[in-house]
């Protein structure tokens, strides 16, 4: 009566997607972070109520940005190799959402 | 023709073209409030930790619910279809009734808003239909299997099981980003992929929430012959539904921008995106599987996961406790209410006048309430209740937390 089984695809399936994505989402940054190029994020504010990022604060990260990338002690064309593989990191994550989107609309499969 | 019906169906037949509209009107007024009471599952966190600016968070949460409504009609199918039992053996489903578990859906709703409790607008109107059901008929009226295994088992399962997703990709996320030199560890690019993320949980809201209102309407259509058993939501009904749900969103950010206090401050943008990721792939997978599921517990369920996931996490009990008070207490109670509407239904039409002025006040104290401009934020998002359900120490070693 009780499908088990569903409980369980709906569980494995959504622990692999999740894992595939944010594992893929954070080797991208870690080889960006490599490469010497660190995101950093512009200053905002969240309306009245807090402010997000003060003005200071990404002044502050985009310096230690910068300082970072230049004691990286790779080659350009490590850098470069490393630049790539995290552009690769973060299309393929995508991709993987895109197909999981795809396996969900029933549209597709008619 | 009433199959094993209680004979107390001695309803005086009421204009069914009145009702049939009541109906409608009704449960997209409850699609609207879905999506106003909901955007903040999706859009909060990428808003607090300043990835998106707000006006277009809110704005591309309302166009990818409208969008998530015409993916997939799973879960309006598991509602319009088994979980009261119809035909041979079953009961004759009549519009009152539905209309009836509306009132108490709504109803319900707008009393725990007002109270601030957390609550779960899926399981408000799964409550309301079957008090209604129960009233209108007999406690055999409601397939307790399906009941069983296609609501309730998976609003037990479904924020355990993403919690523990969230669990596992924040500990996963920051396992890779971890830097142990001090330098620049990149996690703030997490917020540009919230951006994404939080699309997918907004998609995922559509795919699910949206499809409770067809599964109503279709329901009501069947009931009165309009349309055939067994068959799926008309387009015009998909339409309007997706319509209702992302304009109830796009009103309700504005709110939820103005409110929105500290509460999900402590999500940092790691945490965010693993969240985040657990819910839309937990709610996308099992609105795949016909399951309707409560997205805003899953959500709580994926941020209480996710911030266990970080260093010296610790939960507050006494949050997590009321959060979980709420979630058991919705459906029986949104029953009750959708019992005692169908108990005043069954007066006839002088009933059904009264339940649907009752119904209009409801919509009228809303109204009137979302006007004011400064209300408790846990009454605005359970998620943001549940950011609070678990402590986290501040500068916690290796990393150091920038000032």
């Amino acid at each position: 009566m009780i499908d088990w089984g569903a409980f369980l695809i709906v569980f494995v399936s959504a622990i692999i997607a999740t894992i595939i994505v944010v594992g893929l989402y954070s080797l991208g940054l870690r080889l960006l972070t490599r490469a010497g190029r660190v995101p950093v994020v512009g200053p905002a504010e969240f309306t009245d109520a807090i402010t997000v990022i003060t003005e200071a604060e990404a002044q502050h990260a985009a310096k230690r940005a910068a300082k970072a990338a230049r004691k990286n002690p790779l080659t350009d064309a490590q850098k470069n190799v490393a630049r790539f593989g995290a552009y690769l990191c973060f299309a393929a994550c995508g991709a993987a959402v895109l197909y999981g989107i795809y396996l969900i609309v029933p549209y597709f499969h008619q | 023709m009433r199959g094993g019906g209680v004979p107390t169906q001695r309803i005086v037949p009421v204009d069914i073209t009145l009702i049939v509209v009541l109906v409608v009107a009704f449960a997209l007024f409850f699609d609207f409030t879905n999506g106003f009471h909901d955007t903040a599952n999706a859009m909060a966190t990428p808003i607090a930790t300043g990835a998106m600016k707000p006006k277009v968070a809110v704005g591309l949460a309302a166009i990818l619910n409208l969008v998530g409504a015409f993916l997939s009609t799973e879960v309006a199918k598991t509602i319009s279809g088994g979980l009261i039992k119809e035909g041979d053996g079953g009961v004759l489903i009549t519009p009152e009734l539905i209309f009836a578990g509306l009132i108490g859906a709504i109803v319900w709703n707008m009393v725990t808003w007002l109270f601030g409790l957390p609550s779960s607008s899926s399981h408000a109107l799964f409550g309301g239909l079957i008090g209604a059901a129960i009233v209108g008929f007999s406690f055999g009226a409601i397939d307790y299997g399906v009941l069983l295994s296609k609501v309730i088992l998976p609003a037990l399962i479904a924020p355990v099981t993403a919690g523990l997703i969230a669990f596992t990709a924040t500990r996963l996320a920051y396992a890779m980003t971890r830097r142990y030199d001090g330098k620049p560890d990149g996690r703030d690019g997490f917020r540009y992929g919230q951006i994404f993320t939080s699309s997918l949980v907004a998609l995922a809201h559509g795919t699910n929430d949206a499809q409770k209102t067809m599964g109503v309407i279709t329901l009501t259509l069947i009931t009165v012959g309009a349309q055939a058993a067994g068959t799926g939501p008309e387009f015009w009904v998909i339409a309007v539904c997706a319509l209702a749900i992302a304009l109830g969103t796009y009103m309700g950010g504005w709110r939820i921008i103005k409110t929105l206090g500290t509460g999900l401050t402590d999500v940092k943008p790691a945490q965010g995106f693993a969240a985040e990721t657990g819910t839309a792939a937990t709610i996308l997978a099992s609105s795949h599987l016909g399951f309707a599921l409560s997205t805003t517990q899953v959500a709580s369920g994926s941020v209480i996961g996710s911030g266990l996931g970080r260093r010296g996490s610790k939960v507050r009990w006494g949050t997590a406790g009321r959060i979980a008070l709420g979630w058991l207490l919705t459906l029986p109670a949104a029953g009750v209410v959708g019992a005692l509407a169908a108990l005043i239904a069954h007066l006839g039409p002088i009933g059904i006048t009264i339940d649907a002025i009752i119904g209009i006040g409801v919509i009228l104290g809303i109204f009137l309430r979302s006007r004011k401009d400064k209300v408790d934020p846990h009454s605005v998002s359970e998620v943001a209740a549940s950011g609070q359900a678990v402590k986290i120490k501040r500068n916690p070693k290796p990393k150091k937390v920038r000032k």
